[in-house]
């Protein structure tokens, strides 16, 4: 299964790149190609000799059948894999060869797209994780954790796509039992319905606890330090020498040392001074004596700090504790689930300079990678309110999961950067860190939900749903199951007998002693384990095309812009067949569109269609890039989502994501693009000056980060990307078996020279001189997106440690040429050609929203839909919604 | 996917493909007859270690491999089996880089941060895989054992057990040798009545959901319906588990072989009682597959060690009592299991052969030594899986542990091709 999609992911139309030397038809292997055949394959492949039964002179040129591609595939992997032609038989030229290769990769991928075209054939489609979630938060308003089910998340095809979505015994039982957790929050909810709670935490009471602990710390090293004293005096006795000295001699350090406190006359026990434990007394003693007044710096400075009667400080974790280095707050247990705001009062101290005016706000302890982040826009005088809201939900698999966290922006992803900044900030004025943030109460509360936010499916129910009123009777329990089934399977009516058994088993359920409420619960929990509610099911008995019906459509085009069933509107208009009306379904479209429901259609394409999930591939080095901590990396990928957002809402061009003379940003984003006046969490537009490299997809932090492995850049990863994402042009998948480029290893070389060997070797060549010299024309962007003008190296041994006298620093030099295409001097000029190149990037995106809307791989047979729908949004000036509503009017979407 | 499919299809041909010519082929044992082999099952028990193990006393000395070595200090006690064992050196998980998590991914191999975006994610481990294959002849598809402290301060790390299913969960554990005696001989807590109620109840459910499938299947093309067909496999799958658990309901418990065990004991005596079990167990047939996560909190305050659990696999900062800790543990958990070795060996089969003979015990842990996770301690004993036995083997640094449970698994007759991050089997484990 996987083969073919990740082919049809890469390649996703024929080469249309203009810089290619011809375009391939279809699947046609150039006839010049021949001559190489002919010159170094048919000695020993051909008609005459046909070593290992392989030959090549009667090869048919137009790979059209499994038999020829897999040929033509043999011959690919022999040339890239140096098999062929043996060593000491006479080699193709490295050009020739890699032009060779080049058109047969890209033969061979058209090839086998149009072998398994599924011409237009959507797979009966099971709801995907993430749709799975949806629909239970939309149907019950539950919303829960759905991480044991399958992620459905694939490098190679969209989550959509229904030939890749399997089902499983366990799938089936997790369907049930999460969905019985969400029926115990819904009906939580529902009991819960109105209610308010608010609780606030003064963070002072924790400065107490600090004073507290220091002081106990300081009597303790006081203590023990007599302790210290007086076995020293004993040691140091002249009738003791002999047996100090034999200790002495065994003990690596005076710790160890005084552990043998009773082995010398005269020294007194540890007891004595107040330390006890199972073990060793002295061990305890040790660590107090160890533990000073220098120690506690930092702590005495906080004690030190104004305004500790009614707020606490953020601080940099330090390893003597007690210092706030995140404040956490946990929500009270009875406190129902629904909709709650945090807000957190907050200022910054006149020494926080202006990156440290952030706060990471995050679930499940200190180390997770932060929820969000947020500008502390407050003074200590005057502080202000962050207010961030969230769900809470009723299963408490994970007490952690409702231990709110906030910090400073940064101070805690990794160990290297704690000590990072500890050690800065020490630098700066000799004792510790300067408290850049002061916090004055952190507050949770609860929203009531009003009436008309009761989900549908409860809503269907209409029954009592607790055991406080008479259970209902037969023919009422038989009419709500009806209902509610009816609202699960999006508007599929279940079969009679289906309703009878589900009454079976509530009753069966009921008659073995088990509470309304609960074999209620236990029931709809099938309905939500059902095929009907699981498969959106378009049923056709033959496989002739036909048109969809009302509610099809509006359960395709919800689970398109929605990722979740269609609402009552959608449903009535349905019903009554108004949504098959053109007119309607694009007003229906439009209305879709403005909902923010549609920032899930944004999420869940964008995440796919630019592969962001290899932003987390990666641990970002704390030490090479201090400015890209969490905080800044959730942003970062906000930008993309924000971006696509604003061409959304406008229904501005694509072009703009190729270049532009703006960003959409926050102060975060702007505070690390160095762009000044932008205050607040909000994402808006922003105008950019005519130099600046920002502005499009080229210039965001989080495509960049994305071309990186965390320390480096990689050429070859950004120019592949480009090629793929941008300019539709992917490369064909990297060949096995290729030999490894070893004679570079530990060489000092600058990026641009060790990449470039790739060009030496024809079977490297034929893809990397299309791929490498963008990545360069990249290389003024730092491995997090950062500009820079100088690289360097430093060659490292086995373990890491620099090498002497290895290190070269150099000028980056961006300029080159598109293969076969234009010149350019430096980034902006060669963002300039990929601007130009609309067209091509329209059909890519175009292949990607039939893929993602659809549920099917784009094939061969979509070149004229393709091209229909880049028509049409040509005419709007390429405006993100022309595609969508292009996509949405076509026949194909329309069609079963 | 793939793997599911092969699964659930071995699930449905039963132990028929215990293929004979396939153990062949890589060289295994073959078994003394057909007849012996079918009527003697195969037995795995894995137990796990928790915090590692003294590195410079429990391992043999590593210059001298082969069959002729030294018995180490930490392995004394099991001297008069050492033709009955043999012990690994130079395995290591490739992912696991957590040294506070000794049986975490022990017999998983899985990378925990392989899903991008989610920090846990394990994958089935070796057991579960055994269970899978010898589950379906036995009440108990396999048994998980735990210890009955919280399990961290064991050095075991995150799970319930040693178990992971399919899906990569943890699978609970039975804390107590009295919990788990129960479990094993008293029958369920619920009643007859109850429990076929409850397995009348999964069928309707199960006719449930069917009802639909059927009445979506009506309008469906032939594309469509093939997709759905993985539904009706999954129902089907639960099916063959609720008739196996239906074939049991009524047969009554064997009678125990050991007396109902004292509530409250803990450590040393704790393990032994939980090998009691074990044993029992395996001669009354619950089971053929059993993971235990043996204490090691309350084995030293058993031996009346002092030192804290954790401190003491540290004991490289101090050397002396926490040194003398961890040694003393190696040596009491050397005797228990000696001790289960013994009753192994004095429990006969039918045909004379002993149940060590079926048996394979799978022993040690992710961790070593002050939390290093290279060269994973492990000890192999017993002839169940035709493995080679009487050894000290050193492998090379970073041969994967997971190659020792494919060995291990292949050799006892399951059939498969990769565990974990596996490269292939141990060839000097195999006779």
């Amino acid at each position: 299964m996987k083969l073919p999609c990740s082919l049809f992911a890469l390649a996703l139309l024929t080469p249309l790149g203009v810089y290619a030397a011809e375009k391939n038809e279809a699947a046609m292997m150039n006839e010049r190609h021949r001559v190489l055949l002919k010159d170094n394959c048919e000695g020993c492949h051909g008609a005459e000799k046909q070593k290992g039964k392989f030959r090549v002179d009667d090869l048919s040129f137009s790979p059209n059948d499994l038999q020829t591609a897999e040929r033509w595939q043999k011959i690919l992997d022999a040339l890239n894999s140096g098999e062929m032609p043996p060593e000491k038989e006479k080699q193709p030229g490295t050009k020739e060869k890699a032009d060779f290769l080049d058109d047969l990769a890209h033969v061979l991928v058209s090839a086998r797209r149009h072998l398994s075209d599924q011409h237009g054939v959507i797979t009966l489609r099971r709801l995907n994780q993430r749709e799975y979630k949806n629909t239970l938060r939309t149907l019950l308003g539950a919303d829960v954790d759905v991480s044991e089910l399958p992620s459905d998340i694939d490098a190679a095809r969209f989550d959509t796509v229904g030939a890749g979505l399997f089902m499983s015994s366990n799938q089936v039982e997790q369907y049930e039992s999460i969905a019985m957790k969400a029926l115990e929050e819904a009906f939580a909810l529902r009991a819960a319905a109105g209610v308010q709670k608010k609780f606030r935490y003064e963070v002072e009471e924790t400065n107490q606890k600090l004073k507290e602990s220091i002081d106990s710390e300081l009597e303790k090293h006081e203590r023990a330090s007599r302790w210290v004293k007086a076995l020293e005096e004993a040691a140091s006795k002249p009738e003791n020498a002999e047996i100090v000295a034999e200790l002495r001699k065994g003990s690596k350090n005076d710790g160890v040392f005084r552990r043998s406190w009773n082995k010398i006359p005269g020294a007194p026990a540890p007891e004595e001074f107040g330390f006890t434990t199972n073990e060793n007394n002295a061990d305890q003693a040790n660590r107090a004596f160890s533990r000073g007044p220098s120690t506690f710096a930092y702590q005495k400075r906080y004690l030190e700090q104004p305004a500790l009667d009614t707020g606490a400080y953020l601080t940099i974790q330090d390893q003597d504790g007690g210092l706030n280095s995140a404040l956490f707050v946990s929500i009270p247990g009875d406190f129902p689930p629904g909709d709650y705001l945090i807000r957190v009062r907050a200022g910054a101290t006149p020494q926080a300079t202006p990156e440290r005016r952030f706060l990471d706000f995050g679930f499940k302890g200190r180390s997770r990678p932060v929820s969000s982040c947020h500008e502390v826009t407050g003074t200590v005088e005057a502080p202000e309110i962050i207010e961030i809201p969230f769900h809470r939900t009723w299963v408490q698999r994970d007490q952690n999961a409702y231990r709110l966290c906030v910090r400073e922006k940064g101070t805690a992803d990794s160990n290297e950067q704690i000590k990072l900044k500890l050690d800065q900030g020490k630098k700066l004025n000799g004792v510790a860190p300067d408290f850049a943030i002061w916090v004055d109460w952190i507050e949770i509360e609860r929203v009531p939900e009003t009436e008309a936010e009761t989900p549908p499916g409860i809503r269907a129910l209409s029954i009592s749903l607790d055991d406080k009123t008479p259970a209902p009777k037969t023919p009422e329990l038989r009419d709500a199951l009806e209902r509610f089934a009816i609202e699960a399977f999006r508007g599929n009516k279940p079969s009679e007998r289906y309703i009878d058994r589900l009454i079976h088993l509530y009753e069966d359920a009921r008659a073995a002693g088990t509470k309304h409420s609960v074999a209620l619960k236990e029931t709809l929990s099938v309905v939500l384990a059902s095929p009907k509610f699981l498969y959106r099911a378009e049923p056709s008995a033959t496989e002739a095309r036909r048109k969809l019906q009302g509610h099809e459509m509006a359960t395709r085009l919800s689970y398109f812009l929605w990722g979740a069933p269609p609402d009552a509107t959608l449903r009535a208009l349905a019903e009554n067949g108004e949504l098959l009306q053109p007119d309607v379904l694009a007003q229906q479209t439009e209305r879709l569109l403005n909902d923010r429901r549609s920032r899930e259609f944004i999420k869940a394409f964008a995440r796919q269609w630019l592969n962001m999930d290899r932003l987390d591939f990666f641990q970002f080095s704390a030490e090479l890039y201090p400015k890209f901590d969490f905080g800044t990396k959730w942003a970062a990928r906000e930008e993309i989502y924000e971006t696509l957002a604003y061409l959304l809402r406008e229904n501005a061009s694509i072009r703009d994501l190729l270049k532009a003379d703006y960003v959409v940003i926050n102060s975060l984003l702007a505070s690390y693009y160095g762009i000044e006046g932008i205050q607040g969490d909000v994402f808006r537009k922003v105008p950019l000056p005519t130099d600046s490299p920002r502005g499009g997809l080229l210039g965001m932090a989080a495509v960049l980060a994305m071309g990186s492995n965390g320390e480096h850049t990689s050429p070859v990863e950004r120019g592949a990307w480009v090629l793929r994402k941008v300019l539709n042009d992917p490369p064909p998948p990297a060949p096995a078996n290729v030999p490894a480029l070893t004679r570079l290893a530990g060489k000092v070389l600058t990026t641009r020279e060790r990449v470039s060997a790739h060009q030496e070797d024809a079977q490297c060549a034929s893809c990397h001189r299309k791929i490498d010299p963008i990545g360069f024309g990249l290389e003024n962007f730092d491995a997090v997106g950062l500009w820079r003008t100088e690289d360097s190296f430093q060659a490292r041994d086995n373990d890491g440690k620099p090498l002497p006298n290895a290190k070269k620093s150099w000028v980056i030099d961006p300029a080159g040429a598109f293969h076969r295409g234009p010149a350019f001097r430096d980034f902006h000029e060669m963002r300039d050609v990929v601007a130009s190149r609309t067209d091509a990037f329209a059909r890519g995106i175009t292949s990607s929203l039939i893929e993602f809307g659809l549920g099917r791989p784009c094939g061969f047979s979509d070149d004229a839909l393709v091209e229909s729908i880049v028509q049409k949004a040509q005419k709007h000036n390429f405006g993100l919604r022309e595609f969508l509503h292009a996509l949405v009017q076509s026949e194909a979407f329309q069609n079963k | 996917m793939n793997n599911n499919l092969s699964r659930r299809h071995f699930l449905r041909s039963g132990t028929s493909l215990i293929a004979l010519p396939f153990l062949e082929s890589l060289g295994f044992r073959r078994f003394a007859s057909a007849a012996t082999a079918a009527a003697n099952p195969k037995r795995l028990l894995f137990m796990g270690l928790g915090w590692g193990l003294t590195t410079e006393t429990w391992f043999p000395d590593p210059t001298q491999p082969g069959a002729d070595y030294e018995i180490s200090k930490g392995l004394e006690p099991l001297a008069r089996h050492k033709a009955d064992f043999t012990v690994l050196q130079g395995l290591t998980h490739r992912f696991v880089n957590a040294g506070h998590q000794g049986s975490t991914f022990w017999l998983t191999g899985a990378n925990q941060f392989a899903v991008p975006g989610k920090s846990f994610h394990n994958t089935i481990s070796a057991d579960q895989v055994a269970a899978e294959h010898f589950g379906l002849q036995t009440r108990f598809t396999s048994l998980q054992l735990d210890c009955s402290t919280y399990a961290g301060n064991s050095g075991h790390g995150p799970g319930l057990s040693l178990g992971w299913d399919a899906s990569g969960k943890p699978i609970a554990g039975h804390k107590t040798p009295v919990e788990a005696f129960h479990r094993l001989f008293s029958g369920e807590n619920t009643s007859l009545e109850k429990r076929k109620a409850l397995l009348k109840r999964r069928h309707s459910v199960m006719d449930t959901v069917l009802e639909d499938a059927h009445d979506l299947q009506r309008g469906l093309g032939k594309n469509d319906t093939a997709k759905l067909e993985e539904y009706f496999d999954g129902i089907r799958d639960i099916e063959t588990r609720l008739s196996k658990d239906e074939q049991w309901l009524e047969i009554p418990r064997p009678k125990a072989p050991i007396a109902e065990p004292k509530p409250g004991l803990a450590g040393y005596e704790e393990i032994k009682l939980m090998y009691d079990i074990m044993l029992a167990a395996l001669q009354t047939d619950s089971t053929r597959v059993i993971g235990y996560r043996q204490p090691v909190d309350t084995l030293l305050t058993s031996l009346d060690i002092k030192v804290a659990p954790h401190d003491m696999s540290h004991y490289h900062s101090t050397m002396a009592e926490k040194f003398d800790a961890s040694q003393r543990r190696d040596i009491a958990n050397s005797e228990l299991l000696a001790g289960l070795i013994d009753r192994l060996k004095a429990t006969k089969e039918a045909d004379g052969s002993s149940l060590l003979d079926h048996t394979t015990i799978a022993y040690g842990t992710n961790t070593r030594t002050e939390h290093n996770g290279d060269n994973c301690p492990t000890l192999l004993a017993g002839h169940g899986a035709g493995l080679k036995m009487g050894q000290s083997l050193v492998l090379p640094k970073g041969t994967p542990l997971c190659n020792a449970w494919l060995t291990l698994l292949k050799g006892a007759g399951v059939p498969v091709e990769r565990h974990g991050d596996s490269t292939g089997v141990i060839k000097e484990l195999i006779v």
